[in-house]
C-alpha cells in the first residue's frame, strides 16, 4: 500500500468510523449504549491484569509513604467531634430552637459515618485521558455488590462516584473532574449548594439561597441525594467570590481528599439506616476500616442522649 | 504484516495502556499524564509508515476509550491521525537525531488539540480553556520526554521481528 491516495481513503475511513462510534455512544450516554459488551469485555480483561500490576504499584507507593489510610476515619471523628461540641454550644446561645433542633440532628448524623456498609477497594489504575479526566479504577466491582452511583469515600471524606461497573473493577469519578458535581451543605449554616470538580486543585461552588453566605474555612458535607449518601466531608470553603452582581454566593472550596495518592478507599453500598439515637462516648469507637460487611448499626429505637458536656442548656 | 507483526503490536499496545493506567497516570506529576500510548503510535508511524501509524492509533485507541469514561471512538480518531501524520513527516525528510522528538512533540500537541476540538463539538463539560492549557503545557514536554526510551525500543523490536516492515 504505497499509493498516498489510498493511505488518505483509509484514513478517512478510520476517523469516519471513530465519529459513528462517538456518536453512537454519545447519544445513548448513561445507559443502554450498544458498546457497552465492548466495555465490559474490557473491564473483564483489564481489571485483573490492573490490580496486579497496580497492587505492586500500591506497595511500592505505601512503602514511601504518605498515602491516607480509611483508619483515618477516627482522626476525622474526633475532629467532628470537637465540631459537634462546639458548634451544639453555639446553638444554645442564639434563639431559633427549631432550628437548633434540626442542625444538631444533622450534626449527630455525621456520625453515621461509622455506620454505612462500606465496601473497601483499593485504587488500582487511573485514567487521564490527555489531562481532561479525573476517573479511578477500583479492584471491587459487580461481583462485590457495587452497582452504578454509589458514593466512594476514604478517611479524608469524598472521593467521588461509582459510574461504570465491571465483573471485577469499577470506575469512579473523582470529586475534581469537571463532570463530577455533588449536593453540599455548609456546616456551620446549613445552607445549601452545589459543589463541582474543575480539574485538579479546588472544586467551585454555588449555594442556591441567595442571601446565604459562606466564610473561609466552613467546612462543607454532601447534603444527600439521590446519588450521595448525606453527611459525608467534602472540604473546606477556600475563597468566596465578592460579586455583588452575582446571583447566588459562589467561591471555591478544597477538597479533603487528595486525588492523587489515592489508595484505599470504600464504596458505601448500604446508606445508614438512620440517626443513630445513642449516646455519642467520649472515646472514638471503632470505625469499620478494612472489613467488608455491615457494621454495627445503633438501635434507631435508643435514647438521644446530650453529645456534649460542654454545652449548658439555655434558659 | 506477518503474524509476528501482529502479536508485537499486540502485546506492545496492552503493555503500554496497561503501564499508563497503573503507573504513568499515577505518578504525582503536576498537569496531564505521560501519554505512552500516543509516543508508541507515533514510534509506530516513525518505523513503518502512515498505515502502521493510523492503524496501530486507531485500535490503541479504542481499547484507551473502553477504559475511560468518554464516548467510544475519541482517543480512537486521535490517535490514527496522529499516527497517520506523524507517518508522513518522514517521508521528505532525512533522519536526524531531533526528528523523533519533533515528530513526538507535534504527535502530542495535535492530540490533545483534538481531543479538545471534538469535546467541543460534543459539548463535553471538561473541556476548558484553562484545562487545555494546562494539557497542552503538560503533555507535549512529558511525551518528548517518554521519547528517547520508546521510539529506539519500538524501532529495533520492528526491525528484530519483520525487518522488511522498516522503511527508509
Amino acid at each position: 500500500m504505497r499509493g498516498s491516495g489510498r493511505l488518505r481513503l483509509l484514513l478517512v475511513l478510520l476517523v469516519l468510523t471513530a465519529f459513528t462510534l462517538t456518536a453512537l455512544d454519545y447519544r445513548s450516554a448513561g445507559g443502554g449504549s450498544p458498546f457497552d459488551a465492548v466495555r465490559r469485555g474490557s473491564d473483564t480483561l483489564f481489571g485483573p491484569a490492573q490490580r496486579a500490576v497496580g497492587g505492586v504499584v500500591n506497595s511500592v507507593g505505601s512503602a514511601l509513604g504518605g498515602l491516607p489510610r480509611l483508619g483515618g476515619y477516627k482522626d476525622d471523628n474526633a475532629k467532628l467531634r470537637a465540631e459537634n461540641d462546639r458548634l451544639v454550644a453555639q446553638l444554645h446561645e442564639t434563639d431559633g430552637l427549631r432550628r437548633q433542633l434540626d442542625e444538631s440532628q444533622t450534626l449527630l448524623r455525621l456520625k453515621d459515618t461509622g455506620t454505612y456498609t462500606i465496601v473497601p477497594a483499593r485504587v488500582t489504575a487511573v485514567g487521564s485521558s490527555l489531562g481532561f479526566e479525573w476517573t479511578a479504577t477500583i479492584d471491587v466491582g459487580s461481583k462485590a455488590g457495587i452497582t452504578v452511583n454509589k458514593t466512594v469515600v476514604n478517611g479524608k471524606g469524598l472521593v467521588g462516584r461509582v459510574k461504570r461497573v465491571g465483573p471485577y473493577s469499577s470506575v469512579v469519578v473523582l470529586v475534581v473532574d469537571p463532570d463530577f458535581s455533588v449536593g453540599m451543605r455548609l456546616l456551620r449554616s446549613g445552607q445549601l449548594g452545589i459543589a463541582t470538580g474543575r480539574g485538579l486543585g479546588p472544586l467551585g461552588y454555588q449555594l442556591l439561597g441567595q442571601n446565604s453566605r459562606a466564610a473561609v474555612g466552613d467546612p462543607v458535607y454532601t447534603s444527600g441525594s439521590m446519588t450521595f449518601e448525606p453527611g459525608v466531608p467534602v472540604g473546606r470553603v477556600s475563597s468566596t467570590n465578592a460579586d455583588p452582581n452575582a446571583l447566588t454566593p459562589t467561591g471555591s472550596l478544597q477538597p479533603y481528599v487528595d486525588v492523587t495518592s489515592l489508595d484505599l478507599v470504600g464504596v458505601i453500598v448500604r446508606p445508614a439506616t438512620g440517626t443513630p439515637r445513642v449516646p455519642i462516648p467520649p472515646t472514638v469507637a471503632p470505625v469499620p476500616s478494612q472489613t467488608a460487611g455491615p457494621s454495627a448499626t445503633p438501635s434507631p429505637g435508643a435514647p438521644l442522649a446530650t453529645a456534649t458536656p460542654t454545652a449548658t442548656p439555655a434558659p | 504484516m506477518t503474524g509476528r507483526r501482529f502479536l508485537l503490536g499486540a502485546a506492545t499496545v496492552l503493555t503500554a495502556l496497561l503501564l499508563q493506567t497503573t503507573v504513568l497516570s499515577r505518578l504525582p506529576l503536576p498537569g496531564a499524564a505521560p501519554d505512552l500510548l500516543l509516543v508508541l503510535v507515533v514510534a509506530y508511524a516513525l518505523a513503518e509508515g502512515p498505515l502502521s501509524g493510523m492503524t496501530t492509533g486507531f485500535i490503541a485507541g479504542v481499547l484507551a476509550d473502553s477504559l475511560a469514561d468518554h464516548a467510544l471512538g475519541r482517543l480512537a480518531l486521535v490517535y490514527a491521525v496522529v499516527g497517520y501524520l506523524t507517518g508522513m513527516i518522514e517521508d521528505d525528510s532525512d533522519r536526524s537525531t531531533f526528528l523523533p522528538f519533533l515528530a513526538v512533540g507535534l504527535g502530542a500537541l495535535g492530540g490533545v488539540l483534538v481531543f479538545a476540538a471534538e469535546g467541543v463539538l460534543l459539548g463535553d463539560p471538561r473541556i476548558t480553556l484553562s484545562a487545555l492549557g494546562r494539557s497542552l503545557i503538560s503533555s507535549v514536554p512529558y511525551a518528548v520526554v517518554l521519547t528517547p526510551f520508546v521510539v529506539p525500543a519500538v524501532g529495533a523490536l520492528v526491525r528484530r521481528v519483520d525487518p522488511e516492515l522498516i522503511r527508509r
